[in-house]
């Protein structure tokens, strides 16, 4: 009976609580805003700035000394790739110049003067690629188009070459075969950036706005001294720890409306890749929002005003993107960060995540990254109790002190 | 005499703001220790810069001395480190999607007996392109190198009817490409990424730290007197505020600079000062970009989770991952609108050949007009302050 008593008082106390920090939210001017900006405008608007996917028709400048009937059969190749655009083959090498520091231009292609002359004399003819570095993808698309024409321009003109070889020697040759090479992307359907980054974009907004959130709540509740009103049932560790989970609870239902749009909604809309089966990814979502709300409250309770944690937050939103390895691989990083990879909430789940949802592998694949997420939950969980006692008691005797 | 008292109203502001920056820790962790902490991961987190070592996947289904040379030939390439081989594609795929390797070859079954027969055989390469940027790199070393490699069976021929291998090279390729990527010849990610997402990281606590700064005179009634100590001169009050963090700021922004280009050695080719002095510039346009967007609603609780979401755009419309002008047309002309932007493109051209000013003085007029902007609201700013309107909102 005394139990069955305990729960009950110990019910009804994480209840007044989770209703007290609905209203909170609820009633925030603020928090709203940083909800539905951060959530829905963001989702939408990252969305939509990555859109294009794919660099197409990037503006290139040809600079065609040569001016044969070889060089402008290669620069309608050029001009038929999907990558690039000729804006120009008149130029001269210096004002192609002009045009790439006007930008105008990402990068030339020199043909020389004697491009026809040394295949009609038999032998090997060279054009210069001159790429800018100040986007990859414009380096990637020009070496993609500039490849691409290139082999299509060897091909036709090959059977001009063949009278160059010894005499009957073709006909032996033919005989031969070269290799063929056929390369394959996998689990990235448009081949495109965003395809790449959005998923893991996704999960670093839903990361970022619910640190604001909490940073928000428990700066206010610091600011006010509202926190030491959870002194007034005791500050023991069972007492601190329902204040944590009842909090925790209220994030839980926000966020499973929050994913559901940002990976629910937002994917189908915009076709992002969703191989993922979805009880994999709730599996791996309840430990993410779980360990990052503890991970929250344990760190933000230290702030004595509700704006201050912000200042901590936005600044590192691409850091987590880089150290959760989706765009330089962890392999390559020095050990340090690797270690910081597995410390914070956010690049376990967001690489988790897009092995799921774009790779479409098992919840045993991430076993790594998934286990450090609920290791996490355990150790910040702890962490969050603590720092949410010892504020609480601090706030409890400063108020008696000033009664 | 009324020169005299201005200067010293700016003096009584900027020493009033230096005594709110050492009573709190908060300040000392943001203006310093985060920026810091900012250019030692932009410094480190790419390790020597080089994709190199990328561990991929060889499934051998043929096993014989063709295929082990090619094996061999693969795990020569310094992009690659074959980790470990795989009985068929399916494992090997597997393993792609645990992340334990970023692409595989497949030399099938009956490779080298085709090969020599004259028949059709077919190499295989897979990379992982949900990573892109990492499959970007193992497609063009997969690429270049069986490229090579796929001519082998007719260079074979010819040797053996005894026709010199140069002769059948100008044969099969009569056209051949030498590429030149410009700036960063052996396309170092440090050289690409560290310095525009260390200012990335930076303009985002430049932005926060001002907003935080004077909203926190109005949240916490103390604009009255801030004013007052300034003589009622808005002008005055705030230049007298920021300056001692313009000031720290530059401090740290040279500092990344010097480690950056001095420490890990990423090329440029300007000198000492053009680089700094935009960056000194490229901050007060921060700051005055962070008091313009504060003085059209001047209530920090609203106004700070704005800024955080303003800056963080900054990363996408730097335009230093995906190029903004290949973004829809609405996004590339919203992207001038960021101070980081026209910072991107003005470093771009200081660092990668110095052309002039003659190619970025757009940019830097509109560096100048964020200051324009931010001191035209000023007065709605001093009204704010007085009227009281925006303390309680929250």
């Amino acid at each position: 009976m005394k139990i069955l008593n305990n729960i009950r008082k110990g019910l009804s106390d994480v209840s007044v609580i989770i209703h007290n920090e609905f209203r909170t939210i609820f009633t925030s001017f603020a928090i709203l805003l940083v909800l539905i900006g951060g959530i829905f405008v963001y989702g939408l608007l990252y969305n939509y700035m990555y859109a294009p996917d794919v660099v197409r028709n990037a503006p290139v400048a040809i600079v065609d000394y040569s001016k044969s009937e070889l060089s402008r059969q290669f620069i309608r190749y050029l001009n038929t790739t999907p990558q690039i655009e000729v804006v120009t083959d008149g130029v001269d090498y210096s004002e192609a110049q002009v045009l790439m520091k006007n930008n105008e231009a990402v990068g030339i292609i020199y043909i020389p003067e004697d491009f026809e002359d040394r295949v009609s004399r038999g032998e090997q003819s060279i054009f210069i690629a001159y790429e800018t570095t100040s986007a990859f993808l414009y380096y990637m698309s020009m070496q993609e188009a500039s490849s691409a024409a290139m082999l299509a321009l060897n091909e036709n003109y090959r059977p001009n070459m063949i009278v160059f070889l010894p005499s009957g020697s073709a006909t032996q040759l033919a005989s031969a075969q070269p290799v063929t090479v056929v390369g394959t992307a996998l689990y990235n359907f448009t081949e495109g950036y965003g395809t790449y980054l959005i998923p893991a974009v996704l999960i670093v907004i839903i990361f970022q706005t619910l640190l604001m959130l909490i940073g928000m709540i428990s700066g206010k509740e610091r600011e006010t001294g509202s926190i030491a009103c959870y002194a007034t049932e005791g500050i023991s560790f069972g007492r601190v720890s329902r204040i944590i989970a009842a909090k925790t609870f209220v994030y839980l239902v926000l966020y499973a409306v929050f994913c559901l749009f940002l990976l629910g909604f937002i994917t189908l809309l915009f076709d992002m890749p969703d191989l993922g089966n979805p009880f994999y990814v709730i599996a791996l979502l309840v430990p993410f929002i779980l360990a990052t709300s503890f991970w929250g409250l344990g760190l933000f309770v230290f702030f004595t005003d509700s704006e201050a944690p912000l200042l901590f937050i936005a600044f590192f939103s691409v850091g987590f993107i880089f150290l959760s390895g989706v765009s330089y691989p962890m392999e390559l990083m020095p050990w340090y960060w690797k270690v910081a990879h597995y410390i914070v909430p956010a690049p376990p789940a967001t690489l988790g995540y897009v092995q799921l949802s774009s790779m479409g592998a098992s919840l045993e694949q991430i076993r790594m990254d998934y286990i450090t997420l609920w290791i996490q939950c355990i150790v910040y969980f702890v962490f969050a109790c603590l720092s949410y006692q010892y504020q609480i008691r601090k706030a409890a005797y400063q108020k008696i002190k000033t009664q | 005499m009324n020169d005299n008292k201005r200067h010293n109203a700016f003096y009584s502001v900027f020493r009033r703001e230096l005594r709110r920056m050492v009573s709190r820790k908060l300040y000392f962790v943001v203006c310093v220790v985060l920026p810091l902490f900012c250019i030692f991961f932009m410094a480190t987190i790419f390790g020597n810069g080089q994709m190199e070592n990328i561990p991929v996947g060889i499934v051998d289904q043929d096993q014989t001395s063709m295929s082990r040379e090619i094996t061999r030939q693969i795990d020569a390439v310094p992009t690659f480190r074959v980790t470990r081989h795989y009985a068929d594609a399916e494992t090997a795929r597997k393993a792609v999607q645990s992340k334990e390797i970023y692409g595989f070859l497949v030399i099938p079954d009956q490779f080298e007996t085709d090969v020599t027969g004259g028949r059709e055989a077919v190499l295989s390469y897979y990379y992982h392109y949900a990573l892109l940027s990492v499959g970007g790199e193992v497609r063009s070393a997969f690429e270049s190198t069986l490229r090579t490699l796929s001519m082998a069976p007719i260079v074979l021929q010819a040797a053996s009817i005894g026709v010199a291998k140069e002769d059948v090279t100008t044969f099969l390729l009569p056209i051949k490409s030498s590429n030149h990527p410009l700036f960063n010849p052996d396309l170092n990610y440090s050289v690409y990424l560290s310095q525009p997402f260390f200012y990335i990281f930076f303009q985002v606590i430049v932005l926060l730290v001002t907003v935080y700064v004077i909203g926190l005179e109005i949240k916490f009634r103390t604009g009255d007197e801030w004013l007052s100590i300034a003589r009622g001169n808005m002008l005055i009050a705030i230049l007298g505020k920021l300056l001692p963090y313009t000031i720290i700021f530059s401090i740290m922004g040279v500092f990344a600079n010097y480690i950056l280009f001095g420490v890990i050695n990423i090329p440029f080719s300007c000198g000492f000062w053009p680089l700094n002095l935009t960056t000194i510039l490229f901050i007060i346009a921060t700051q005055a970009l962070a008091v313009f967007i504060f003085s059209l609603f001047p209530a920090i609780s609203i106004i700070i989770s704005i800024v955080s979401m303003v800056g963080s755009l900054g990363a996408t419309l730097s335009g230093v991952t995906f190029p903004v002008a290949s973004m829809f047309v609405p996004v590339y002309y919203t992207s001038f609108l960021f101070p980081v932007r026209h910072f991107v493109v003005i470093c771009q051209n200081l660092l990668y050949g110095d052309y002039g000013f003659a190619y970025t003085w757009q940019n830097f007029s509109l560096l100048f007009v964020y200051v324009l902007l931010a001191l035209l609201l000023l007065p709605h700013l001093k009204n704010a302050i007085l009227s009281r309107k925006y303390e309680n909102i929250e």
